[in-house]
C-alpha cells in the first residue's frame, strides 16, 4: 500500500514537472514570436519615419521658396517658385537670427543658367554662382529648381533680371 | 483517501496559480502592445498632419482648403510659446483607443509655422485651410483647424468675406463652413449683429467670442480670431509681430544690397524702420488697430516705388 502511494506521488510530480516545462516552453515560445512581431513592426516604422521626412524635406524645398524671407513676391509678379536673390542675401546676413527656423540642415542656392562660379560674397554678389545659407552637417540633399531673381540697372534705370537656378535643403535620415 | 483528495486539489491549484500569472502577463502585455499601437498611430497622425500644413503653407499662395480623415475619434491640441526670436507652437495628437485617450504625441516645436484652432479641435475628420497675412509685407501663411464636428455659419458676411467663403465651399463641398444658409446645428458667426455665438465687427476689426474681445486687422487676422480660442490668438499675435520686425530688418538690408549696385527714386528705409518700431510695440491684438493706417500708407508707398521691395 505504502509502495503504491509513494509510485502514485512520483507519477503526480512527473506530472507537474512535465506541465511546468511545458508552460516555461510556451511562454518562451510566445515570447520569441512576441519579440519578433515587435521588432518587425519597429523596423516598418522607421522606414515610415525616413519616408515622412522625405516627404517632408520636398514639400519643405516649395515650402522655402515661398517664404516671405525668400519669395519674389510682387516685387516680381507673384512668380511661383521664384527666390528673390538680394532679399535671400540680406538674409545670409542674418541667418544667426533663424536657427532652428526651417527645421532643416543645410539650405543653398545654386545658379544653374547662366552658369557662374564661386560663392557669394558681399564684395562678389552678384557675379557669383552659389549663395549658402546654412552649412551645418552632411545630411541628404534634395532639391527643386526655381527662378531667381534680383534687380539690376542698365544705364541707371532699374530692371528685373531673372535667371534659372536651383535650391537646395539637407534632411537627416533617422 | 483524504490524501488522494489532497493530490487532485493540489493539481488544480498548481494550473490555477500558473494559469493566471500567465494571463495577467498576456493582459500586460496586451495593454502595453495596444499603448504602444495607439501612441505609434497617433505619432503618424502627427507627423502627416505636419506635412498636410507644410503643403498647405508652401504651394500656394491664396485661400486653400483640404481635409484630413482619421480612423479614431482625435482630438488635437495646438499650444503657443512666446520664447525665442519667433515664438513656437507645438500640435498634440492624442486618439480614442477603447473608450480612453491615448497620451498626447506633440510633434517638434515649429517656429514657422502658425495654426490657429479652438483647443481642443475633437474629431474625426478636420478641415484645414490657409490665408496670407500681410504688414504691410507678406509675413506668413496663417492655417485654420476646424473640426468637421463644429460648423461655422456666416451670418451677413462683407461681399468679399462671402466670395471667398463660397470659393472655400466650392472647392470642398462638404466643408464644415456656410454662408447665410445656416443648419441647425451650427455656431453663428454674425456681422453687424450681437447676439450669435461669435460676433464680428468688421470696420472696428473685433471679433467677440465666449464674451472675450480679440482685435483684427485683415482678413487674415480675423479668420484667426474666429477659428481660435483668445489666448492661442493673442500668442501668435506676438510671434507673428516678431517675424514682422525681422522681415523689415531684411527688407532695410535688401534696400541697401540693391543701392550698391544703382539708385531707385524714393527710398523706403525710414518706413521700414517705423514697421520695426511698431512690431515690438505690439503687446496685443488691441494695439494693431492703431497702426492700421499706417501700416496702409507704408504699402501704398511701396507699390508707388520705382523698385518696390516686395
Amino acid at each position: 500500500m505504502k509502495t503504491r502511494n509513494a509510485h502514485s506521488g512520483k507519477k503526480g510530480q512527473m506530472k507537474i514537472q512535465q506541465t511546468a516545462f511545458m508552460l516555461i516552453a510556451l511562454t518562451l515560445f510566445f515570447a520569441l514570436v512576441g519579440i519578433f512581431i515587435l521588432g518587425f513592426s519597429l523596423s516598418g516604422l522607421k522606414e515610415k519615419a525616413n519616408l515622412i521626412e522625405q516627404e517632408k524635406a520636398m514639400i519643405l524645398v516649395s515650402k522655402l521658396a515661398n517664404s516671405p524671407e525668400f519669395s519674389c513676391a510682387k516685387t516680381f509678379n507673384n512668380k511661383v517658385n521664384c527666390i528673390d536673390l538680394d532679399k535671400v542675401m540680406a538674409l545670409k546676413e542674418r541667418i544667426e537670427k533663424y536657427e532652428g527656423f526651417w527645421e532643416i540642415g543645410n539650405i543653398e542656392i545654386i545658379k544653374i543658367y547662366p552658369k557662374q562660379e564661386g560663392v557669394c560674397t558681399k564684395e562678389n554678389y552678384p557675379n557669383c554662382g552659389k549663395i549658402i545659407l546654412k552649412k551645418e552637417d552632411e545630411g541628404i540633399y534634395t532639391s527643386n529648381f526655381v527662378v531667381l531673381c534680383r534687380k539690376d540697372f542698365f544705364m541707371g534705370v532699374p530692371y528685373d533680371k531673372c535667371e534659372l537656378g536651383k535650391v537646395m535643403i539637407s534632411y537627416t535620415k533617422k | 483517501m483524504d490524501k488522494k483528495g489532497f493530490q487532485i486539489a493540489f493539481s488544480w491549484l498548481f494550473a490555477i496559480i500558473v494559469g493566471g500569472a500567465i494571463l495577467v502577463l498576456a493582459v500586460l502585455v496586451a495593454t502595453k502592445i495596444l499603448g504602444i499601437g495607439g501612441a505609434q498611430v497617433s505619432a503618424e497622425t502627427q507627423k502627416s498632419l505636419e506635412v498636410i500644413m507644410n503643403n498647405i503653407e508652401s504651394v500656394f499662395e491664396t485661400s486653400l482648403v483640404t481635409s484630413f480623415s482619421l480612423p479614431r475619434k482625435t482630438q488635437i491640441v495646438g499650444e503657443c510659446y512666446e520664447e525665442g526670436p519667433f515664438g513656437k507652437q507645438i500640435i498634440r495628437v492624442s486618439q480614442k483607443n477603447f473608450g480612453k485617450w491615448s497620451k498626447p504625441i506633440s510633434g517638434a516645436s515649429t517656429s514657422n509655422r502658425y495654426v490657429f484652432l479652438s483647443n481642443p479641435a475633437e474629431g474625426k475628420i478636420f478641415y484645414i485651410f490657409s490665408k496670407q497675412f500681410e504688414f504691410p509685407f507678406k509675413v506668413a501663411n496663417l492655417i485654420y483647424l476646424t473640426s468637421a464636428s463644429t460648423n461655422y455659419c456666416f451670418v451677413d458676411a462683407p461681399p468679399s468675406i462671402k466670395e471667398e467663403l463660397t470659393d472655400l465651399k466650392r472647392m470642398d463641398p462638404k466643408l464644415n463652413i456656410w454662408v447665410d444658409d445656416c443648419p441647425q446645428k451650427s455656431l453663428k458667426v454674425c456681422f453687424g449683429s450681437s447676439s450669435c455665438e461669435i460676433n464680428v465687427d468688421y470696420e472696428e476689426g473685433v471679433v467677440k467670442k465666449r464674451g472675450k474681445k480679440a482685435h483684427f486687422v485683415g482678413d487674415a487676422l480675423m479668420y484667426g480670431a474666429i477659428f481660435s480660442d483668445k489666448e492661442n490668438y493673442e500668442c501668435q499675435i506676438k510671434r507673428l509681430m516678431a517675424r514682422t520686425k525681422e522681415l523689415a530688418e531684411i527688407y532695410m538690408e535688401k534696400e541697401n544690397i540693391i543701392a550698391s549696385r544703382g539708385t531707385c527714386r524714393g527710398s523706403l528705409s525710414p518706413e521700414l524702420q517705423k514697421i520695426k518700431e511698431i512690431a515690438s510695440e505690439v503687446q496685443s491684438s488691441e494695439d494693431l488697430l492703431k497702426y492700421k493706417e499706417v501700416i496702409e500708407e507704408i504699402r501704398r508707398k511701396n507699390e508707388n516705388s520705382e523698385c518696390p521691395l516686395w
